[in-house]
C-alpha cells in the first residue's frame, strides 16, 4: 500500500510556501537564510516523490545535487553573514540596502 | 649600359639619404657631395643616351624592369624605366642642368644654416624628376609627379622663419594639388576605359578604336588639367610667381628648367591621346596662347627681378603648350631643353646678383651691374638675347620654329598673337637687363656690389654656352639633331604651306625681338626717356599689371573668401549646433532613460526576491499557457 503522491505534493507546497513568505517578510538575513533551505526543501520532497511513482532515478540523484549545492552555499552564506555582523553589528537586510542608486 | 639607367636615378636618392641624415656633419662637403651625386647621374645619363644612340632609330626604346609593386586581380603596376628618345633627352636635361645648379647653389647657400638639408632636397627634387620622366607606369610617374610638389613645397618654404615663403610654399602645394586631382582622375580612368596603366599599352595607336573619341577627350583634357596646375598655366598660373620666396637655385632648378617642364613632357608622352581627341589638342593651344600673352604682359609690371623671371617662366611654357597643341612635340622638346638652359641662366644670374648686392631683388635699386659683376652681366646678357629670340641663339630657333609652324599650318591668329607674346618677350627682359646692368647705380648696394665666386660663375658660363649654342641643334625642324632624334616617338613637325614665306618669318621676327630691345634700351639704358616719370604717369596700368592682372584678388574673392565663409558655416554653425546637437540630445536622452530606470536598483533583498518570484511565476504561467 503506497502513500498516494498527492500527500507528499501537499507537504511539498507547503513547504515551499512556507520557505518564500520568510525570505519575503523576514528581516534576518540568518532566518531568511533558513528559509531559503525550506523552499529547497521543498523542492527536493517534489523531486523524490516524482522519482519514485515515475521509477526513474533521475530525481533522487537530482536532489543529492541540490542538497550538495545547498550545503556549499550555507557555507559561503553564512561566512558572509558573520563577517558583515561583524562589520556592521547587524544581521538586518533592511539595514544593509548601500548597493542602491 | 641602357640596363644600369636605374642608377640615374638611384644616385641622387642616395645622395639624399646620406646628406639627410650626416648633411648637418659634412658642413661644405654636403653640397659637393649632393653635386657629386648628379653630376654623377649626368654622366650614367649621357652614357645611356650613347648607347641609345648607337641602337637603330626604331630599336631604341627600351624597358627595363626593376620591380613588381602592386599586383591585385587585373589591376598591376611594375615599377618599370623606359628609356627612349623622349626620356633620354629629358633625363639629360634634368641631370646636366640640375649639376650645374647643385654646384652653383654650393655658393650661393653658403654659410646657410640649413646647408645639408638643402642639399638634401635638391637631390630628392632630382630623383623624383628623374623618376617622372623614366617612368613606364602612369602610376610610378604620378609618384615621381607628387614627390617633386613635395619637393617643391619644401625648398620654396626652405626658409620658412619667413612668414612669405612659408605662405607661398604652401599656396603653391595647394593650388598645383588642383591639378594633380584631375590628373589622379584621368589615370584612373586610363585603366578602367583602357584596361592598363603602362605605357606601352596605351600609348600604342591601335588603342585608338577601343573607345569612342569622346572619353580619349576626357583622359586627355583631366591629364592636362594635371599640366596646368604643374606647368603654372593659366588659370593655375598663380603660384609660381609667389614661389620666388625659395632660395633662388630652386626657382632655377625647379621652378624653370625641370619640375614646371613636366607638364610640357606629359603632354607630349600622351599626345596619342590628345590627337584622337582634336579637341584637346585646341584646348592645350588655348590655354598656351592666352599664357603665354598673359603671363609676358604681366612680366613687365613687375619690380622684383625674379618675379619678372617667374611670369617669363609661366609665359615661355605657355609657348611649349602651344607647340605641343599644334602637333610640333619635338619643337616643344627643343624649347623645353633650350628655355632650361637660358631660363636657369637668368634666374642663377639673378641669384649672383642678389648675392653682390646683399639680397636686392628690387629693380628699381639696382643699374649699373655691369661694372661691378662683368662675368654675370655678360652671361646674363647672353640669356636675355637667347630668349628674346635673337638669330643663332637657342632661344631663336625654338620659338621662332612654333611661329613658323602656327603660319605654315594656317593658324593665322595664332602666328599674330604669338608674335606678339615674342615682342613682349624682348621688351621685358630687355628691360630686366637694361635696369640692371646698364645705367648708373640706383641704390649703395649697387653701389658696392661684389662679383660671385667662381663655384657660382662655373655654372653660368656653362649654361650660357647652351643658351647660345644649343641651336646646333635644331638648325632645321625637318633634318635637325634633335627632331630627327625625337620623329620615332613623337612624329615629324607638321609643315604646310600657308602663310608668308620662311624668309619674311625670320625677317619679322628679327625686327621684333630687336624692336623690342631696341625699345627697352632707349627706354632704360639711354637716358633719353625719363622712365620714372613715365611710370608715374602709367601708374594705374603699371599697378594692374604688377598685381598679374589682379587674378590673385579675384581667386581671393571668388574661391577663397566663399570657401571660407562656407568653412565657418560648417564649423560654428552645422558641426556645432546640428551635429553636437544631435549627439548631446542622444546623451541626455540616455542620461534621462537611466535616471528613471537606476531607481529600479533599490539595494532592498526583499525587491529582488519578490522580483525574483514575480519571474518564475511569470515563466510558469507562460509554460502552463504555451502547454
Amino acid at each position: 500500500m503506497t502513500t498516494p503522491i498527492a500527500y507528499f505534493l501537499v507537504v511539498s507546497a507547503a513547504l515551499f510556501t512556507i520557505g518564500t513568505v520568510g525570505v519575503m517578510v523576514r528581516r534576518n538575513a540568518l532566518v531568511i537564510f533558513m528559509s531559503v533551505e525550506l523552499q529547497l526543501n521543498g523542492v527536493n520532497l517534489a523531486l523524490v516523490a516524482f522519482s519514485r511513482l515515475h521509477g526513474n532515478l533521475t530525481g533522487q540523484v537530482l536532489t543529492f545535487f541540490s542538497m550538495v549545492v545547498a550545503a556549499a552555499e550555507v557555507v559561503v552564506g553564512l561566512a558572509i553573514i558573520v563577517y558583515v555582523f561583524r562589520r556592521r553589528r547587524t544581521a538586518n537586510v533592511d539595514d544593509l540596502a548601500v548597493l542602491r542608486w | 649600359m641602357t640596363e644600369a639607367v636605374w642608377l640615374v636615378p638611384a644616385l641622387p636618392l642616395l645622395g639624399f639619404v646620406v646628406n639627410l641624415f650626416a648633411g648637418r656633419r659634412l658642413g661644405r662637403a654636403a653640397g659637393w657631395l649632393g653635386t657629386l651625386a648628379v653630376g654623377a647621374a649626368a654622366a650614367i645619363a649621357v652614357a645611356v643616351g650613347l648607347d641609345v644612340l648607337a641602337q637603330p632609330a626604331e630599336e631604341r626604346t627600351t624597358v627595363v624592369h626593376l620591380f613588381d609593386w602592386i599586383r591585385a586581380g587585373a589591376f598591376t603596376v611594375n615599377v618599370d624605366l623606359r628609356v627612349d628618345q623622349l626620356s633620354v633627352l629629358m633625363i639629360l636635361v634634368v641631370t646636366v642642368v640640375g649639376a650645374l645648379i647643385h654646384l652653383y647653389a654650393i655658393g650661393y647657400m653658403e654659410g646657410d644654416p640649413r646647408f645639408g638639408r638643402f642639399f638634401a632636397y635638391l637631390n630628392l627634387f632630382v630623383f623624383f624628376m628623374l623618376l617622372l620622366v623614366l617612368a613606364e607606369n602612369l602610376l610610378v610617374l604620378y609618384v615621381g609627379w607628387e614627390g617633386v610638389g613635395l619637393c617643391s613645397y619644401l625648398l620654396i618654404g626652405f626658409w620658412f622663419e619667413r612668414t612669405a615663403a612659408a605662405n607661398a610654399a604652401k599656396k603653391a602645394f595647394v593650388t598645383t594639388r588642383i591639378g594633380d586631382t584631375f590628373m589622379l582622375v584621368g589615370i584612373a580612368l586610363v585603366f578602367l576605359r583602357l584596361g592598363s596603366l603602362d605605357l606601352s599599352t596605351v600609348l600604342d595607336p591601335a588603342i585608338e578604336g577601343v573607345q569612342p573619341s569622346g572619353v580619349f577627350t576626357v583622359i586627355a583634357l583631366l591629364l592636362f588639367g594635371g599640366a596646368i596646375g604643374k606647368s603654372a598655366q593659366v588659370p593655375l598660373h598663380v603660384w609660381l610667381p609667389d614661389a620666388m620666396e625659395g632660395p633662388t637655385p630652386v626657382s632655377a632648378l625647379i621652378h624653370a628648367a625641370t619640375m614646371v617642364t613636366a607638364g610640357v613632357y606629359l603632354v607630349v608622352r600622351t599626345h596619342l591621346f590628345f590627337e584622337i581627341s582634336g579637341v584637346a589638342l585646341i584646348v592645350v593651344l588655348v590655354v598656351g596662347l592666352v599664357t603665354a600673352l598673359y603671363a609676358a604682359l604681366s612680366a613687365l609690371g613687375q619690380d622684383d627681378i625674379k618675379r619678372v623671371l617667374a611670369y617669363s617662366t609661366v609665359s615661355q611654357l605657355g609657348f611649349m603648350f602651344m607647340a605641343a597643341g599644334m602637333r610640333a612635340y619635338s619643337v616643344a622638346m627643343f624649347m623645353l631643353a633650350a628655355h632650361a638652359c637660358y631660363k636657369a641662366l637668368l634666374f642663377l644670374s639673378a641669384g649672383s646678383v642678389m648675392h653682390g648686392t646683399h639680397d636686392e631683388t628690387d629693380l628699381k635699386r639696382m643699374g649699373g651691374l655691369r661694372r661691378r659683376m662683368p662675368w654675370t652681366a655678360g652671361v646674363a646678357v647672353l640669356g636675355a638675347l637667347s630668349l628674346a629670340g635673337v638669330f643663332g641663339l637657342a632661344g631663336y630657333f625654338a620659338k621662332d620654329e612654333i611661329l613658323v609652324v602656327a603660319s605654315e599650318t594656317g593658324r593665322t591668329a595664332v602666328w599674330l598673337l604669338g608674335t606678339l607674346g615674342a615682342l613682349l618677350s624682348a621688351l621685358y627682359i630687355g628691360r630686366l637687363v637694361f635696369l640692371t646692368f646698364l645705367g648708373d647705380a640706383r641704390s649703395a648696394e649697387a653701389e658696392h656690389a661684389h662679383e660671385s665666386p667662381t663655384v657660382m660663375l662655373v655654372p653660368l658660363v656653362v649654361l650660357a654656352v647652351g643658351a647660345v649654342g644649343l641651336g646646333v641643334l635644331m638648325l632645321d625642324p625637318d633634318t635637325g639633331l634633335v627632331p630627327t632624334f625625337l620623329e620615332p616617338v613623337l612624329g615629324a613637325v607638321p609643315h604646310g604651306s600657308a602663310g608668308v614665306g620662311s624668309a619674311a618669318l625670320i625677317v619679322i621676327s628679327q625686327v621684333v625681338a630687336l624692336g623690342g630691345l631696341g625699345v627697352t634700351w632707349l627706354a632704360y639704358a639711354s637716358g633719353r626717356v625719363d622712365w620714372l616719370a613715365l611710370r608715374l604717369r602709367a601708374a594705374p596700368l603699371q599697378r594692374f599689371l604688377s598685381q598679374g592682372m589682379h587674378v590673385d584678388d579675384v581667386y581671393a574673392s571668388v574661391v577663397v573668401a566663399p570657401a571660407k565663409a562656407g568653412s565657418a558655416f560648417l564649423a560654428y554653425v552645422v558641426d556645432a549646433r546640428l551635429v553636437d546637437g544631435i549627439v548631446n540630445a542622444v546623451g541626455r536622452l540616455v542620461q534621462g532613460l537611466a535616471g528613471v530606470g537606476r531607481r529600479v536598483q533599490t539595494g532592498l533583498v526583499r525587491t529582488y526576491a519578490l522580483a525574483f518570484l514575480v519571474g518564475a511565476l511569470a515563466l510558469l504561467v507562460y509554460v502552463g499557457v504555451r502547454a
